[in-house]
């Protein structure tokens, strides 16, 4: 990569443009702290049990049961008498309180959670396999109260652990403390009400056998904040205007050297449109459009932008070594073994996910996790892709380790260089160390508000004198901070040019250093370049 | 027979007498008028669609004070909620104690009395107790209630963001868009709120009695709160746990009738303090505040504000010096109990002539505890009963019949 902006910046027009690029960060932090609320709500819908007097008509698509059925109290055991598990039915309308659900709010995910207790003489299992008869429908605000279209059905597998509250002795009636199943997850929520009728089916096989007496079931529902999401798109929107115009403007400086663009000016390119892919507010078009895919689209726009980040930072620091070896250096092909890691990691959580939320497409209410194969096939691509990361890592490590080396061996000689090379390597270790900082501090941060999210999400929310949403400006912060990380390498890493107007000591037509083949004869323009820096580097 | 109608009336007018000294001299008990909503109009038998049905009723319109009928206007639904919670409360009390002395009987419910007699008149640990898994449990009645979507007004309306100005003029809009803008609060939350309006609305911390029964409610919602559960779930990329959202899940009413009774047997007493609500105790008084602190956010924040601190805000003194000052968990009382071995007519006891007891236990439901010292008679009795049950979802419990001899004691 020849030289760049980066080093032809004065230090006080650098300390400026970072200062600025702080201010946005600050900005992306605050907008989420006090403007967004909590990126996703919840609702606890206690479902309520409805008599089904017609069993056998339950997967009929237009008969459904709502909460003006026939309900039974299932704590009162003579009520039961007679009947049989398909008699009863679950009924749950999302959401409560007569409200209706807005199309900001994304998505629908669906979590159950079954109160048992304990009945005399029952055999307690600690885990125990569920079987659950459901089906989704949907109704709009304009639709008759009754209107119900059917959304899917399915039946599903689910397990779920239970124990005895505090190893106590049985006894009647005392609760069994048991774990959340997940029921289902809905890519768009498209529609206004979303109705869900469920049962617990048994036959002579064994289906819910070790189901023990279910006190109640509630439905958890969790779906996204429509505030969040409109402040989210806000972000999407003003970013990605951004983003083109300068991905443009470096596009043309790089298109105006008179050289083929280096490989690394490739890299930053290719990330910056995988960015601007991740960036676009198509979250728009699900106002309008029934968008289930969105949220396997979502996971592949974040996989394709951190793919191309990961890549570009092997790359870098590959180009950063200071070895002049080959004349193919300028080339993918030499960083195929780094690059593996990464596309086997990419290509095994592609699958992963076409696997769980592209049948969810098809089917909300499947995961991958309930049968033992899908479990174990879920698993592999997960560890191959930790192990790929892993892999990605080390060579990563290897390869800025490797660098620095060469930074060490160049500096300890670099007095006895001659002018020119030194300046050059200068710029290079230079342009290096800018980046690792940022990198890290970028990555530092991605971490520790990771952690700070898991905590502030795992902590009681009782507190509500608190008016910061933390994660929320977590969320907003990392955002905003891994475009502005793109925006500044796409600015300062764009090659500086004759028309740089800070470069007026540079001369008309100063041209660059090229790295790869670095002119041990330098001409007078190369000359007045590089004596501008160094004018510069003993100015600062 | 003449003599038990005579008895029962002379019990009635001797009831009837204390209670109106009693209401005359003290005013006590007032607050808990509302128990006797669990027998008003059978509201097993409502349906929870039906709400107005209850309101309606003249029995229950007259256990309610003015605030709380105002309550059940503004809240459609939550009278139903209040009397399953009741319910809920008398059937945890007779099953906490079904093995004590008393065992916290309930009276045949007529106007004017208290659904669990003269007891509740001595400010002793069983009163602590009643208030405390009253008021709990109409927390947890009316949390589930929202849940099950019978109650219209636990929606959004007391959520976050209170300090966005709220748009006035159309509520409903402004409660839609807050529902777009945020989701909805926890329906535990308006649990508690509507329980520390509705069950403490009697009691105006004037007395120590007052303070007691402000103290053992609190508490008594306090369990409620610490028993609940989180749970969350993971939704980020992939499923990753970038994303994860979390939500408290209402306890079973079993522990927290558990966990009072606990508090019951190491309940603290308490004396009247001449420092009153004074702040001599800052510490603790911070302490006390902070761990109440989602109540302290009430409904009607900006009103009561200030009362409300100073309702809520204070600290009982420990009888015996040497003892810690009673957290707010723990059930406090400040008069040693009656016994409850003989009839007691004024204090509404009946004795335990007649209870079964068990000879071989040493605690209270063994036999000499439990009649006194009186002596038992000894009976065999000819039980048939289910046995070897297994329990099969939904509807089937399959059981043998076993017919055994059990010798049964029952208290002189």
């Amino acid at each position: 990569m020849p030289g760049t902006i980066l080093e032809n910046l004065s230090g006080r027009k650098l300390s400026i443009l970072v200062a600025i690029l702080l201010i946005c960060q600050i900005t992306c932090f605050l907008i989420g702290g006090f403007i967004a609320p909590s990126p996703a709500g919840s609702q606890s819908i206690l479902s309520t049990v409805c008599l089904d007097e017609e069993p056998n008509k339950f997967h009929e698509q237009d008969r459904w049961l709502t909460k003006e059925c026939k309900s039974i109290d299932l704590a009162n055991e003579q009520a039961a008498v007679g009947l049989n598990a398909s008699n009863f039915v679950f009924v749950a309308k999302m959401p409560l309180y007569g409200m209706d659900f807005s199309r900001w709010q994304q998505n629908l995910v669906g979590v159950l959670q079954i109160d048992m207790l304990y009945k005399s003489g029952q055999s307690i299992n600690s885990v125990i396999e569920l079987t659950l008869d459901s089906k989704l429908a949907f109704r709009s605000k304009w639709d008759s109260e009754n209107k119900w279209t059917y959304l899917s059905s399915s039946q599903e597998k689910r397990t779920v652990e239970c124990m005895l509250l505090e190893d106590k002795e049985p006894k009647d009636k005392y609760p069994y403390s048991c774990s959340t199943v997940p029921l289902f997850e809905l890519g768009s929520l498209h529609h206004d009400y979303y109705l869900l009728n469920m049962r617990l089916p048994v036959d002579d096989k064994g289906m819910n056998v070790d189901l023990g007496f279910i006190h109640d079931i509630y439905l958890n529902i969790i779906h996204m904040n429509g505030g969040f999401t409109k402040v989210w798109l806000s972000l999407k929107t003003v970013f990605f205007p951004v983003l083109i115009a300068i991905m443009v403007w470096f596009w043309r400086r790089v298109h105006m050297l008179a050289r083929t663009p280096a490989l690394l000016e490739y890299l930053l390119l290719i990330v910056g449109v995988t960015l601007a892919f991740l960036n676009v507010p198509l979250e728009f078009l699900t106002l309008h459009f029934n968008m289930p895919y969105m949220l396997l689209l979502g996971d592949i726009r974040q996989g394709v932008f951190y793919a191309a980040l990961l890549s570009f930072w092997i790359i870098f620091a590959g180009e950063h070594m200071l070895i002049k070896e080959t004349p193919h250096k300028n080339s993918l092909r030499v960083y195929w073994m780094h690059l593996s890691g990464i596309l086997v990691g990419c290509l095994s959580l592609l699958i992963f996910d076409l696997c769980e939320r592209g049948v969810q497409l098809y089917n909300p209410f499947y995961s991958i996790w309930v049968t033992p194969i899908g479990t174990n096939l879920a698993l592999s691509f997960i560890i191959l892709a930790g192990i790929s990361a892993g892999i990605y890592f080390i060579f990563l490590c290897y390869m800025i380790w490797k660098a620095f080396k060469n930074i060490s061996i160049k500096k300890s000689v670099l007095p006895s260089m001659s002018t020119v090379r030194r300046l050059h390597y200068e710029g290079i270790i230079y342009r290096f160390n800018f980046l690792m900082l940022a990198t890290v501090v970028c990555a530092a941060v991605t971490i520790i508000s990771f952690i700070l999210s898991q905590i502030a999400e795992g902590q009681n929310k009782w507190d509500e004198n608190m008016e910061l949403e933390v994660s929320s400006a977590l969320f907003t912060g990392v955002y905003g901070m891994w475009n502005i990380y793109i925006f500044a390498m796409l600015v300062l890493y764009a090659p500086s040019h004759k028309q740089w107007p800070t470069d007026t000591i540079c001369g008309d037509n100063g041209e660059e250093v090229e790295f790869s083949r670095l002119p041990t004869d330098p001409c007078p323009n190369e000359i007045s370049s590089l004596t501008s820096f160094a004018s510069k580097v003993s100015m600062d | 027979m003449e003599i038990t109608v005579v008895t029962v009336i002379v019990l009635l007018i001797g009831c009837i007498s204390l209670e109106y000294v009693d209401t005359r001299s003290k005013g006590r008990g007032r607050g808990s008028m509302w128990w006797g909503i669990a027998k008003a109009g059978e509201p097993n038998n409502l349906s929870p669609l039906s709400p107005g049905v209850l309101y309606m009723d003249s029995s229950v319109h007259g256990t309610l004070r003015k605030k709380q009928r105002r309550l059940a206007r503004e809240n459609p639904g939550v009278l139903v909620a209040v009397a399953k919670g009741a319910n809920q409360a008398i059937h945890e009390c007779q099953y906490q104690f079904r093995n004590r002395r008393w065992n916290c009987s309930t009276r045949n419910f007529l106007r004017g009395k208290n659904l669990f007699g003269k007891i509740v008149d001595r400010g002793c640990r069983e009163t602590a107790f009643i208030y405390a898994i009253t008021s709990a449990a109409v927390t947890h009645a009316v949390a589930r209630a929202c849940s099950e979507g019978a109650i219209e007004t636990c929606n959004c309306d007391y959520s976050h963001h209170k300090s966005r100005p709220r748009i006035s003029g159309n509520t409903a809009v402004a409660g839609v868009r807050d529902w777009e803008w945020g989701g909805c609060s926890d329906n535990i939350r308006f649990g508690f709120k509507f329980s520390r309006e509705f069950v403490d609305t009697g009691e105006r911390n004037r007395n120590l009695r007052e303070k007691m029964n402000l103290h053992n409610n609190e508490a008594g919602r306090m369990h409620v709160q610490s028993q609940m559960r989180q749970e969350c779930k993971c939704h980020g990329m992939s499923g990753s746990c970038t994303v994860k959202t979390c939500w408290m899940r209402l306890p079973p009413f079993r522990v927290i009738g558990d966990n009072l009774k606990d508090r019951f047997d190491g309940a603290s007493r308490v004396m009247v303090s001449n420092v009153g609500n004074s702040h001599n105790n800052n510490a603790h008084n911070n302490k006390y505040n902070k761990s109440n602190n989602i109540i302290s956010n009430s409904i009607h924040n900006r009103r009561e504000g200030k009362g409300r601190k100073h309702k809520y805000g204070f600290q009982l003194k420990p009888y015996n010096p040497e003892h810690k000052p009673p957290g707010p968990k723990d059930l406090v009382y400040y008069e040693p109990s009656p016994g409850f071995c003989e009839r007691n007519p004024k204090l509404g006891i009946q004795g335990t002539h007649g209870r079964q007891c068990n000879d071989t236990s040493i605690g209270v439901d063994g036999c000499d505890l439990m009649c006194c010292g009186r002596g038992y008679r000894t009976q065999m009795v000819d039980v048939v009963e289910r046995c070897n049950c297994t329990f099969h979802w939904c509807c089937e419990v399959k059981c043998e019949v076993c017919r055994t001899k059990k010798t049964v004691h029952t208290c002189l």
